[in-house]
Formats: C-alpha cells, sequence, structure tokens
C-alpha cells in the first residue's frame, strides 16, 4: 500500500511551518510488524512489572504499613501509567484500577470507587490502611487479569501508534493540572511514565518515518528531550518531587510540549497510513 | 475512559468513521430528493445572517478591533508566552499574523489527505466566512518583565494591574503575557478563531484564560441614528464614549504620538485595559428604579441624563455644583466630571456582556467583560478608576479578574506583522518578505 499525501493549493498566505505538514512517507504495513512486535514485549514487561510492584504495595497496605504504602505508590503506577493505552483497551478493568473520585457520583464514598485512587485516599488523605484490604485484594485481582488479558491481545497497530498522541491527550486534558494524583501529588511520577510510553512508540516507528520526514522526526524528539530536561529539575533520590513544586513556568512548559506533542502525534498513524 | 462495557472497549473512533461514512452517502442520497419536500425550515436548520461576508481590513496603522465597531459577540483570551528568544517571539508574532490575516479574510483552508487531522476545525464549514472579524494583539507587562532583552522598551505606562479597593481579584483571571480581544458577529466566529491560534501555534503560547461576551442586537433605526447597547444593568453604555470616526480625536485619545516619552516603536498603538466585572443583578433588580437612576447618574429607558431627553445630551455640573441634577457621587459623574481637565482621562470603551453560570449561592455569574483603549494608561484607565473608587454602584459590581495590555501598532501591509516594530527597536533584524 503506497500513500500520497497532497496538500491541495492554498490561495492563502500560510506557511508551512504554521501547518501540520503532510508527509510523502511511503510505508508498508508489513514495516508495521517489528515495531508493534517490540511494543507488545514493553507492554508485557510493563504489565509484568505491574503485578510485581503491585504486589509489594498492596502487601504493605494490607500489613498496615502506611508509610511503605505511600512510598510505593508513585512507582507502582509508572508501568500502568507508561501503558495507558492499551491498558485503557479494558474499560472494565481501568474502571476499576485507574478510575478517579469524580468518575463517581458519590465521590470518594461511592462503592464503585476502587483502585489506585481510591488507595491513594484512604493513604494521603485519611492516613490511614484501615477498610483498605478489600480494596488491595479488588486491585491485585485485577492488575492480575490485566496482565493476563494482555498477553493474550493481539495489538491492533492503530492503537499502538495512536497511542503516542492518546497519552498526550490524557496529559494535557487532565493531567497537567495535578487533578490525577489529588491526595498524594504524585503526579511528576505520572507524567513521566505517560512520556516514556509515548516515547516507546514514537522511537519503535522513527525509522520508518525518519528518512521522509526529518524535520518531524527532530522537532518531536527535540520536545521529548524538553520535557524529560524540565522534570530532571524535580527529580529525587527515589522518584520526583511533589506536583507542587513545579512552578508555574515549568508548568506552562509543560503544557506547551504536551500540546505539542499531541498535534504532532496526531499525524503519526497518518503519517504511517493507518486509519 | 468508558465504563459501560466489559472487555474490550469498541474502536469508538472507527465506528465514528463508520457511521461518518455511511452519514454521507445518506446525506448524498437526501440531497437528491427533490427540493420541494424540505421547502419548510427545519427545527434543526442553522439560523440565516447576511452579515458573514462582512470584513475588517487586518493592515492598517492602527491594529483592528479598536476604533472598529463592536459587532455583537466579543471576547478577551490571555496567554503564557513561551517565546523567549528574538528569533522565537518572531515566529509567534509573525505565525499569530499570518493566521489572523487568513481569518479576517475568510477562505477555503488546505485540504490534507484524510488520514491526517484536518487543518481547520471545520465548525464554520469549509469555507470560513470573515462574519466581520477582528482579532486584536495586546502585550502584557509581564511579557517585557521576563525577558531583558525587551525590558528597555518597555512602554513607559505598562504596569501589572493592581487591585482596586473593591477588586476581588482571582488569580486565575487575572494578567497574561499576551492577550487576544477577539470579535465578530457570532459567539461561533470568535471560538473559531480562538481553536485556529491554538492549533497552530502551542510551543509558543499557553492559554491561562478567557472570557467572551455579547451585546443585545437592536434593529436599525428608520432615521439610521444609532443607539448605545445596554449592559446588563438594564442601562446604555457608552453614551459618552469619544467618537470614534474622529481620526484626529482618536489620534489624541488613544493612539500613542510622536513627541511624547513612549518608546518611538509603540506609535499607533495603544493601551488595553481589561476588567471582569461581576454584577450583582438579583440585588440590582430589587433595587428601586430611582436608586438605580441616581447611583448611574442616566434615566434608564432612554439613557438620557437628567434633565435631557437623549443619551447624547451632555449633563452641565457646572451649572449642577451641588449635585440636585445629577447626584455627585453618580457613576457618569465620578467617572467624567466633563471639564477641561478631564478630557485629559477620555478613553475608548469597548465593552461586552457575560453570562458564567451561577454561583455557589446559586446566583447567576454575570456581569461586564469592560474593555478600554487609551493613549495613556495611567490618565486613562487608572485615573478614571481611582475617580470612581468608593462610588455607590459598588454595592451592586465587584471585578474579579483583568489585566493591563499595550496594544503594538498595526501591520502595514503582507510584507509586515504586529510586533514588527518592537522587534527592530531592539535591534534584532527583521526581513519584510511577504510570507
Amino acid at each position: 500500500m503506497k500513500l500520497k499525501f497532497a496538500l491541495a493549493a492554498s490561495l492563502f498566505a500560510l506557511t508551512a511551518a504554521a501547518l501540520p505538514q503532510a508527509a510523502s512517507a511511503e510505508v508498508s504495513p508489513l514495516d508495521l510488524v517489528q515495531p508493534i512486535a517490540d511494543y507488545k514485549i514493553y507492554v508485557s514487561e510493563n504489565a509484568e512489572k505491574l503485578v510485581t510492584d503491585t504486589k509489594a504495595f498492596t502487601d504493605a497496605v494490607k500489613a498496615g504499613d502506611v508509610d511503605k504504602a505511600k512510598s510505593l505508590f508513585g512507582s507502582t503506577r509508572m508501568s500502568y501509567e507508561a501503558i495507558e493505552p492499551i491498558a485503557e483497551l479494558f474499560s472494565d478493568l481501568d474502571g476499576s484500577i485507574d478510575s478517579r473520585a469524580d468518575d463517581h457520583e458519590k465521590a470518594e464514598k461511592d462503592p464503585e470507587f476502587t483502585g489506585f485512587h481510591r488507595i491513594e485516599y484512604g493513604l494521603f488523605a485519611e492516613n490511614s490502611t484501615k477498610d483498605l484490604e478489600p480494596f488491595a485484594d479488588k486491585l491485585m485481582a485485577d492488575v492480575t487479569e490485566l496482565n493476563k488479558r494482555i498477553t493474550d491481545l493481539t495489538l491492533p497497530p492503530e492503537k499502538v501508534v495512536g497511542g503516542a498522541a492518546v497519552l498526550m491527550e490524557e496529559v494535557a486534558a487532565t493531567k497537567i493540572s495535578g487533578e490525577e494524583d489529588r491526595y498524594s501529588h504524585t503526579d511528576l511520577w505520572d507524567f513521566k511514565a505517560n512520556f516514556d510510553g509515548s516515547r516507546k512508540i514514537f522511537d519503535l516507528v522513527r525509522p520508518l518515518i525518519e528518512k521522509d520526514d526529518s524535520a518531524f522526526v527532530t522537532k518531536v524528539s527535540g520536545n521529548f528531550d524538553a520535557v524529560d530536561a524540565t522534570l530532571a529539575k524535580y527529580k529525587t533520590a527515589d522518584g520526583y518531587q511533589l506536583y507542587e513544586k513545579l512552578t508555574e513556568d515549568d508548568r506552562a512548559v509543560l503544557a506547551a510540549k504536551v500540546n505539542t506533542l499531541a498535534e504532532d502525534l496526531s499525524t503519526l498513524r497518518g503519517k504511517l497510513g493507518l486509519n | 475512559m468508558t465504563k459501560n462495557d466489559k472487555g474490550l472497549i469498541t474502536n469508538r473512533r472507527n465506528i465514528l468513521l463508520g457511521v461518518g461514512a455511511a452519514g454521507s452517502a445518506f446525506v448524498a442520497a437526501l440531497n437528491r430528493a427533490p427540493a420541494a419536500v424540505n421547502q419548510g425550515a427545519q427545527v434543526t436548520d442553522a439560523p440565516v445572517s447576511d452579515k458573514t461576508q462582512e470584513r475588517q481590513p487586518f493592515y492598517g496603522k492602527h491594529q483592528a478591533g479598536i476604533v472598529t465597531p463592536r459587532p455583537a459577540a466579543g471576547m478577551i483570551a490571555s496567554f503564557h508566552v513561551l517565546a523567549k528568544t528574538p528569533a522565537e517571539v518572531e515566529r509567534l508574532f509573525r505565525t499569530i499574523s499570518e493566521r489572523i490575516a487568513f481569518l479576517m479574510a475568510g477562505g477555503t483552508p488546505p485540504a490534507f489527505d484524510d488520514k491526517l487531522p484536518p487543518a481547520d476545525s471545520g465548525l464554520l464549514g469549509p469555507v470560513v466566512p470573515p462574519d466581520n472579524l477582528t482579532m486584536t494583539v495586546s502585550l502584557g507587562s509581564s511579557f517585557f518583565d521576563q525577558r531583558d532583552w525587551l525590558l528597555p522598551h518597555k512602554p513607559v505606562r505598562l504596569s501589572r494591574m493592581k487591585a482596586s479597593p473593591n477588586d476581588a481579584l482571582d488569580a486565575d483571571l487575572c494578567h497574561g503575557d499576551l492577550a487576544l480581544q477577539i470579535s465578530s458577529n457570532t459567539p461561533d466566529t470568535n471560538i473559531h478563531a480562538l481553536r485556529d491560534i491554538l492549533k497552530n501555534l502551542p510551543d509558543l503560547m499557553v492559554l491561562r484564560w478567557k472570557q467572551e461576551g455579547s451585546v443585545p442586537v437592536l434593529p436599525p433605526k428608520p432615521n439610521g441614528t444609532h443607539e448605545s447597547a445596554r449592559n446588563f444593568l438594564g442601562f446604555r453604555d457608552g453614551s459618552a464614549n469619544p467618537d470614534a470616526n474622529d481620526a484626529a480625536l482618536m489620534d489624541k485619545i488613544v493612539w500613542v504620538s510622536e513627541g511624547g516619552d513612549e518608546p518611538a516603536w509603540t506609535r499607533g498603538g495603544t493601551y488595553q485595559a481589561v476588567r471582569i466585572i461581576r454584577n450583582f443583578v438579583e440585588r440590582w433588580d430589587r433595587t428601586p428604579l430611582g436608586e438605580q437612576e441616581r447611583i448611574i447618574g442616566r434615566k434608564k429607558a432612554t439613557g438620557a441624563p437628567f434633565g435631557g431627553t437623549t443619551e447624547h445630551d451632555v449633563p452641565e455640573y457646572s451649572k449642577d455644583s451641588e449635585g440636585k441634577v445629577t447626584p455627585l457621587d453618580a457613576h457618569i459623574r465620578m467617572a467624567n466630571m466633563r471639564t477641561a481637565a478631564s478630557n485629559a482621562n477620555l478613553i475608548l470603551r469597548r465593552p461586552f456582556n457575560y453570562s458564567n453560570g451561577v454561583s455557589k449561592s446559586g446566583q447567576l455569574e454575570q456581569g461586564l467583560l469592560f474593555i478600554c483603549y487609551q493613549a495613556d494608561l495611567e490618565k486613562g484607565f487608572i485615573t478614571v478608576q481611582r475617580q470612581l473608587d468608593g462610588e455607590p454602584l459598588e454595592e451592586y459590581i465587584k471585578p474579579i479578574g483583568g489585566g493591563f495590555f499595550f496594544t503594538p501598532p498595526g501591520p502595514l501591509d503582507e510584507t509586515d506583522f504586529v510586533g514588527r516594530t518592537l522587534l527592530e527597536a531592539t535591534g534584532h533584524a527583521v526581513t519584510r518578505i511577504k510570507s
């Protein structure tokens, strides 16, 4: 399958820089086989790690060790956040693992509010593991089930490639504000995982577009680098500083990079000839 | 995330695409149906306007949207600017000018392969109508303060808006590095323009806040005269505005001119003051008419000052020094004493009414998106506001947001862009080429 992108003649003064450029990449579906296979390994490794980390996290919750559970919260979520576009394919599990209080009518008091953020609420807002055991068991069962389903899943190429942009849309719409981890304020861990997950997809397909559209590749990787440099300012020995430490200027930088990456990566599927 | 189904979520996008394809076929079939079948207006037909081709010029000594008659719909959008270096700021100014030039002229956006996101949101259809759109670019104090190389060129009177005694400013509705005033005949045209800017400048600007507004539309008067629009207090607002058709007057009141202490690059520009002023409308509506009129200083029905018959009559305060005709603390009297000296404080107002929803107390969140322009911000808005501090109207209004900005001169022609004179003043070489 060969694609030709035609830029219709514009009657108006528009610079190419002002608009997403139409690529003339010629990509065959076969070219995508290896990147997709590699991505499957990446997803599986993250799903395995999620199971291992969640075991340690939920064990700490069940043992009543508030401090240990708190210290594991940010890092445990990272393997989930990195593969979120795939994890979200299973909407029942995504709801029970990663929904927020405001996804539910009765917010924190809603019996349907389960998963990471329900436990986060107990640990950080109430500083207690009281009554969290059923949620810990449910979370462990859910991530185990997620890992099993991912093992059996054939990854749809458009979902994989589209996932790079989806991760940026998630950050742009509901994370840049710090509302994701509102009790623990470990949002920068999530940011890092979301960006890494998006960059992984981009890096895997990058060889397919590099030749025809090197300006695009340079721009996108430059923006990923800028995000890494900004987040690196907040790195600590065992993770990241709290969201509150993020300065107004750095928040604006991240927001601009996220928006720009979302715009640019939204063309990735098209550039690879995927619907 | 959707929570209503088990297992694999359906590929919503593909379903939509599928529906889209089938839907197009369906529409095509409909289009072949005899027109007579569909003669009567349908409930979802688009409302009709004969003003969608109204066009304002983008190029000129001054930016559009200042002395341009105010259309029905307006918006202020405030941005955090990420462009730091002269080259980045030039790219920002050029790109925003190119987008404004296209949007104000209207036309057909480029078509991309349908595997790519479209160039335009499409919300106004495949051909973008101008619809009387103007987009006015203004720069906040922080735009200069945060760039060492711009600081020596900051307009002399540009400051960060300070709270007046009656203000309750919300930090999330204040200030900004760059403000866009967008106005046109319809709110949708403004929203389309804003989305175009956001899509084309994601790496250089981040939206901080915006406020939309509107003014009530009137039928044309048979004798061709005009009336000032009413605000949400029900009073005519703008009766005493200086005549924007009087170029000499505008040179004095609105435009920064030669010979002053302002940097040369600002000539032809103006200061913009924006205030989001909440009105306590329920309480206002429960206030006796006579008291409302004494607080404002005008008759509500006609807009005439006390002792006058039309809104354009000029009150004679010199013959009313005790305030027996117009109370001394009436809004219009405190704002403008109408003396030779007070002429130095004239401003050109261009406000819109806004309505945002309901407060936690169940009251309407609405008021005035106040916008005014003046050649001297200190003698203009800042002085007028100081005169108004403590006025009786304060019981019914609460400024909650806004900011001060400088509006650079207009782009002269297609080789020019908004902000060019500032960049040149810094010594940054700018090439005048048609983009």
